[in-house]
């Protein structure tokens, strides 16, 4: 039981529902590293779900000094009540300085009722984050990603924020491997209504569109559903995946999962490149993560281009089946 | 059976009017203040459901006095009525302290479902409809994109997309839920609809407000540096164009 009462970073992970590590887990331990070394202080990373023996071993050989391991199967679907009662509990038993929950739909749920329950401040959807002067400073971006803020939390312990998946660096491993801890918690039956009666997967492959090497995104300028053939036929290509702008899912040409932006995934691939998409704000902090970004769009003004390092202007439909003749071409 | 809603609508400036200021980086807020857009689904969906099942739907806003002007389009659209808690500055807020103010309003208030945005249009923190369900001792189901109402009322099935791909989800009314793109088109409110809302009540009250104190600071916005040099091909054959760019994907090691 931990008893301790020694401040310290808490950072939490997270693992899909088939119990595999979501990337963003490696994120957040990278996240909390540098902050835990600037307090002077130990790093613990949270799991909790159901059946997560392994992963939780594999996250905590990324480099924390702690590993706490809550494993329940009424955590199997992270509702936000429960994953509440639990994160609570570790607050209340740790007392770290700082905690930080990454931004996924499970993290945006709870991190607030959380914060609400203790009472303290919560910085959200965070890109930036050190200590100065003992106190954490995070920057999040607001306005569609236009401006950032610096928020600041001094009447806060712990002081805590949610993080944008993409936006820290993944944590390698120090080879520091610390014994699992289970954690007992309590878990009021009355707290648990409600019930995930299923999920069902997309289709496409669109599950991996986070850990990507290749993103081919696609945007209102295909038209159709029909024209996403160029665009997976491109994908296919460079052995990447397909995403969409809002204009599309909206449309319902692609499914609602496979949205890039603000209000939908973040992806950091190598290589993204914009098809007939251009460059709404609220699409670019999904994309601004990524190495490099090609864009192609009949609109030599398409704000696209201003993060694009390298566009063609002309009509994507001449393009991009160009451009897949030519790459297989170059493949030989 | 019928089923009550309340809704919590947040007055936003126009998105499209914001311009970020080139010699200091900040941003000018110009244009129309509005309805929060995900707010505009929850609305929707309130009046969808009582349209169908019957009820009754009732707005709340807190914000400066002219938030009024988003209660009175909710209830053009075809609300019944509306609570707007007026505070003296909503910038010494924080989403707690506003999530407070609403549920010390709501306590007294009995309702089946009660409905947010996901997440405001400017400040965009997506905390306000969580924690007024902690407050209120409620579940939460967020992002929510599809609502069947079952058993007259005390029993809901909701769909919503995570990473996981889409979930579908059970729960008893009461509940909260927070409303995201693809739930429903939200209506323009009709002649008669504008005419109508003339009629309908708004309560003004003065908000029960703590505010943040050193919880929690923010700094005034301003836009990050951003450096891009990009190449640009234009007006050159597809094939051409094709060609360089396959040329510069070999030169950075992409392919
Ligand atoms: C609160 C909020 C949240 C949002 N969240 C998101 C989000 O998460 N993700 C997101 O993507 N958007 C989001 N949006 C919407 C966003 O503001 C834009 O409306 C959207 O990204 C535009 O999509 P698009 O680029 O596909 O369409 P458009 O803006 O219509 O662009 C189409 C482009 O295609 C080009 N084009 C047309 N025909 C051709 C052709 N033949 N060849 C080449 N180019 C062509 C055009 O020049 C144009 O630039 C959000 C908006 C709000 C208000
Ligand atoms: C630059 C800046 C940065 C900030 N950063 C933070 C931060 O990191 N953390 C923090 O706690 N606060 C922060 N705040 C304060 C926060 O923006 C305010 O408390 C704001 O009033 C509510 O947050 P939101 O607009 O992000 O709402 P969200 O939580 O995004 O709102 C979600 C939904 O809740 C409902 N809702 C929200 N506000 C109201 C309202 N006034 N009336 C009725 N319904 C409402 C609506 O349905 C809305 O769609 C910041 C403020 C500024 C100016």
């Amino acid at each position: 039981m931990m008893a301790e009462q020694n401040g310290g970073v808490l950072v939490v992970g997270e693992v899909d529902n088939a119990g595999a590590l979501r990337p963003i887990s490696f994120e957040m331990i990278g996240a909390g590293r540098p902050l835990a070394e600037s307090l002077g202080q130990g790093l613990a990373v949270l799991l909790m779900g159901s059946g997560i023996g392994e992963a939780a071993r594999t996250l905590g050989a990324a480099g924390a000094n702690r590993l706490l391991v809550v494993d329940d199967e009424r955590l199997r679907d992270l509702t936000s009540e429960a994953a509440t009662a639990v994160l609570t509990q570790v607050i209340q038993n740790l007392n770290p300085t700082v905690v930080l929950v990454p931004g996924t739909t499970a993290g945006r749920d709870y991190a607030p009722r959380v914060a609400a329950r203790l009472g303290v401040g919560l910085a959200a959807d965070c890109v930036g984050l050190a200590i100065e002067e003992e106190e954490l400073v995070a920057v999040r971006p607001i306005l569609g990603g236009r401006v950032q803020t610096v928020v600041r939390m001094p009447g806060s312990r712990p002081q805590m924020a949610t993080v944008h998946p993409g936006s820290f660096e993944k944590a390698a491993g120090d080879g520091a491997a610390p014994e699992p801890e289970p954690v007992p918690v309590e878990l009021n039956e009355a707290e648990l209504r409600v019930r995930v009666r299923e999920t069902v997967q997309g289709g496409g492959g669109s599950a991996d569109l986070e850990s990507a090497d290749v993103v081919v995104g696609g945007g209102r300028g295909l038209k159709e559903a029909a024209s996403f053939g160029v665009v997976e036929e491109l994908a296919a290509a460079l052995g990447g995946v397909v995403g969409a702008t809002r204009a599309v899912t909206d449309a319902g040409w692609r499914p609602h999962h496979e949205q890039i932006g603000q209000t939908g995934r973040t992806v950091t691939p190598r290589l993204y490149i914009a098809v007939g998409v251009s460059g709404a704000v609220q699409h670019l902090v999904g994309i601004q993560g990524s190495d490099y970004i090609v864009a192609i769009n009949r609109d030599p003004d398409a704000p696209i281009f201003k993060i694009a390092s390298f566009g063609i202007v002309g009509d994507l439909f001449e393009i991009v089946p160009a451009l897949t003749a030519e790459l297989k071409a170059a493949r030989g | 059976m019928a089923l009550n809603s309340v809704v919590l609508v947040k007055q936003v400036p126009d998105m499209n009017a914001v311009k970020i200021d080139r010699a200091s980086g900040k941003p000018v807020m110009g244009g129309q203040n509005v309805v929060s857009s995900y707010d505009a689904y929850a609305i929707e969906e309130a009046i969808k459901l009582k349209e169908a099942h019957g009820g009754e739907v009732t707005v709340i806003s807190l914000g400066a006095p002219g938030a009024k002007d988003v209660i009175t389009r909710a209830l053009a659209m075809g609300a019944d009525k509306g609570v707007l808690l007026t505070v003296p500055d909503p910038n010494t807020l924080d989403t707690l302290s506003v999530a407070q103010a609403l549920a010390n309003q709501l306590q007294a208030m009995t309702f089946d479902l009660l409905l947010a945005g996901q997440g405001s249009d400017d400040y965009e923190d997506n905390h306000v409809g969580p924690q007024v369900a902690e407050l209120l001792g409620l579940p939460l189901v967020s992002n929510v994109n599809s609502v069947e109402v079952a058993d007259g009322g005390r029993h809901l099935t909701l769909q919503r997309d995570t990473e996981d791909g889409r979930q579908i989800l059970e729960v008893d009314t009461p509940v909260l839920l927070t409303a995201i793109s693809g739930l429903n088109e939200p209506r323009y409110p009709s002649l008669k609809g504008i005419m109508a809302a003339k009629k309908k009540p708004i309560e003004q009250v003065a908000a029960a407000v703590e505010p943040a104190g050193d919880r929690i600071t923010w700094s005034d916005p301003v836009a990050p540096e951003r450096t891009v040099t990009g190449t640009v091909v234009q007006g050159v054959p597809a094939a051409d164009a094709a060609k360089q760019l396959v040329g510069w994907l070999k030169e950075q090691k992409l392919i």
